[in-house]
């Protein structure tokens, strides 16, 4: 058996000793952070715990098929969750960036609507190519009818498949883990630039302008790896695959907030203890 | 719970991988210092070997995870690897010599253990994984993504301090007075060419060899071809940086290294395949 044919039987139950220790942990590490940098530092950090939860939530709604969906047997998009939230949040980032410099309200939104965008088109795309290329309706495995249209499932799914296609309700879930993905990134990205651009210049000794690459790169980089985390994490949440909003898996989420939570304030800490005069 | 699934018998245990990968990359790590000693560039292509060598690591301790059947696809491990490991280098290289000996190699190490270790926790208790080796395995993710990034930055740059990825200082040019903050590893955004380099190198080898069919020196062997791989992308990147002996000589390495590996990991592809063809890539035409 290869480790791809096996999925892993990880419970849904929740673990309530570990949560309360993921929230004391949550706690230190926003003490620390004010205990070093109490105004622009906890602020950011505030900024980027929400980033990182929006992440982590978002990602539930992502209809992601993985190697079975590529073949048709299951639904969803036919990729891992890691490539699928990168793309996503990456192309709000991305979208997001652009509209930095319009305030914060702007730049989530201009961010969310960039994810949401990418997920639809590839939404989109993927169904195109289930229908007309290989030949397969849309249809959900896991509930009898459509939760948004009501249309009955069961009649299209092929025996012996967990359902194939991205039926209404995955695209819908998939538009909007785009965004909250998005936007998401966005924030974290918003949040850390600012403190750069208010503090790298008094500590290199130079003008804003010419720290302005440093502040972009090193913001954006941070962004990027604290996306990663949060994809990741909520891929092991949900291991591997799910549906959509209306997956039973769904209802995992409280878990990943808490983990989503505790792992941006830890990578938050750390990339604001890079402009922390020491 | 789940089943560990593939067999790891045979080849080198892990934990000798581990130490040998984490100490031989610490002292690649330590001898690029000796562009500092000696005042030259001409041994950053240690920090290409340095990353090589946390790669291998690396690779063997996604095996390691994978084994498991995690579900979320090889990939996601390099991605989480590299992600978590970005974060620690960036604050590492900010820590100064300390009585002229660099100590960022030992604090990412540190950092990149503890973000590591918290990752761990958080996905095998929180997020109720209940992967035996899913703490120590991000751990030491981590660990290889941080000491690689900065064999990058070594390799590309010469150094891995803070002040030497982001030299900001004024350059007259022909279009005036220009900052110099954009022409550096991080202002320059080659961190991200390095991330990607990297996350990708991690994640092939047994993305490509996993199976019935794994052999460990097969796979490491891969890693090794894929690192020298990278390695060549990121000399071409140093000729911006270093001078253009220094970067010939990485450049040089790379090449050799990867030419050499390559020829090996075909060898043992063809050691490991029930049989083989070598079917031409242009057919002979002769004749029609």
């Amino acid at each position: 058996m290869s480790a791809v044919a096996a999925k892993p039987q990880a419970g849904g139950a929740m673990n309530p000793t570990a949560m309360a220790v993921g929230v004391v942990m949550l706690l230190i590490i926003i003490a620390l952070c004010w205990y070093v940098s109490p105004g622009a530092g906890l602020m950011a950090l505030v900024g980027v715990i929400i980033g990182g939860v929006l992440i982590g939530f978002g990602t539930h709604f992502v209809p992601v098929g993985g190697a079975p969906a590529a073949m048709g047997q299951a639904p969803g998009i036919a990729t891992g969750v890691a490539m699928l939230a990168a793309g996503a949040g990456l192309a709000g980032l991305f979208g997001g960036a652009w509209a930095a410099e319009q305030g914060l309200v702007i730049a989530t939104i201009t961010g969310g609507v960039g994810g949401g965008l990418m997920m639809a088109i590839t939404c989109m795309m993927v169904n195109f190519v289930y229908v007309f290329g290989m030949g397969i309706p849309a249809a959900s495995g896991k509930v009898a009818n459509d939760p948004i249209t009501g249309d009955s499932q069961k009649e299209f799914k092929s025996q012996g498949t967990e359902g194939h296609g991205l039926p209404f309700v995955s695209f819908v879930g998939g538009v909007i883990g785009g965004f909250l993905g998005g936007a998401g990134g966005t924030l974290i990205y918003y949040q850390l630039l600012k403190l750069y651009e208010a503090t790298l210049p008094t500590m290199i000794g130079v003008p804003l302008v010419q720290v302005m690459p440093i502040a972009v790169a090193a913001a954006g980089m941070f962004a990027v790896g604290l996306f990663l985390v949060n994809a990741v994490l909520t891929a092991y949440n949900i291991t591997g695959t799910i549906e959509g909003p209306h997956d039973p898996k769904f209802k995992r989420w409280p878990r990943a907030i808490v983990a989503s939570a505790v792992a941006s304030a830890l990578c938050g800490l750390v990339a604001i203890l890079i402009v922390v005069p020491m | 719970m789940s089943v560990k699934i593939e067999v790891i018998e045979g080849g080198i245990p892990h934990q000798k991988i581990m130490i040998g990968g984490l100490v031989s990359t610490l002292v690649c790590l330590y001898l690029t210092y000796l562009n500092v000693l000696t005042n030259t560039e001409m041994f950053a292509f240690f920090g290409g070997l340095a990353m090589i060598t946390a790669l291998i690591w690396g690779s063997h301790t996604i095996k390691v995870l994978c084994s498991y059947g995690i579900g979320t696809g090889v990939p996601s491990a390099g991605m989480i690897a590299f992600g978590s490991g970005v974060i620690a280098m960036l604050l590492a290289t900010k820590f100064a010599p300390v009585a002229g000996i660099p100590t960022a190699p030992i604090v990412a190490l540190v950092l990149a253990a503890v973000i590591g270790f918290i990752l761990g926790y958080i996905s095998n208790n929180i997020l109720n994984m209940k992967i035996p080796a899913m703490v120590q395995a991000l751990t030491e993710m981590a660990v290889v993504g941080a000491l690689s990034l900065m064999g990058f930055a070594a390799l590309i740059t010469g150094g891995f301090s803070f002040a030497g990825l982001t030299p900001v200082k004024i350059m007259v040019t022909s279009q005036g007075l220009v900052s110099t903050s954009q022409y550096s590893f991080l202002g320059g955004g080659l961190i991200a060419v390095a991330f990607l380099l990297g996350a990708i190198a991690i994640q092939h080898p047994f993305n490509a060899c996993l199976g019935p069919g794994w052999k460990q020196d097969r796979m490491l062997m891969l890693t090794a071809e894929c690192g020298f791989l990278s390695m060549i992308v990121a000399a071409f990147m140093s000729f911006a940086f270093i001078s253009t002996k220094s970067a010939m000589i990485s450049l040089l390495v790379a090449i050799l290294g990867w030419a050499y590996t390559y020829n090996q990991y075909i060898c043992l592809s063809k050691r490991d395949a029930a049989a083989w063809l070598d079917a031409k890539p242009i057919p002979d035409m002769e004749g029609h």
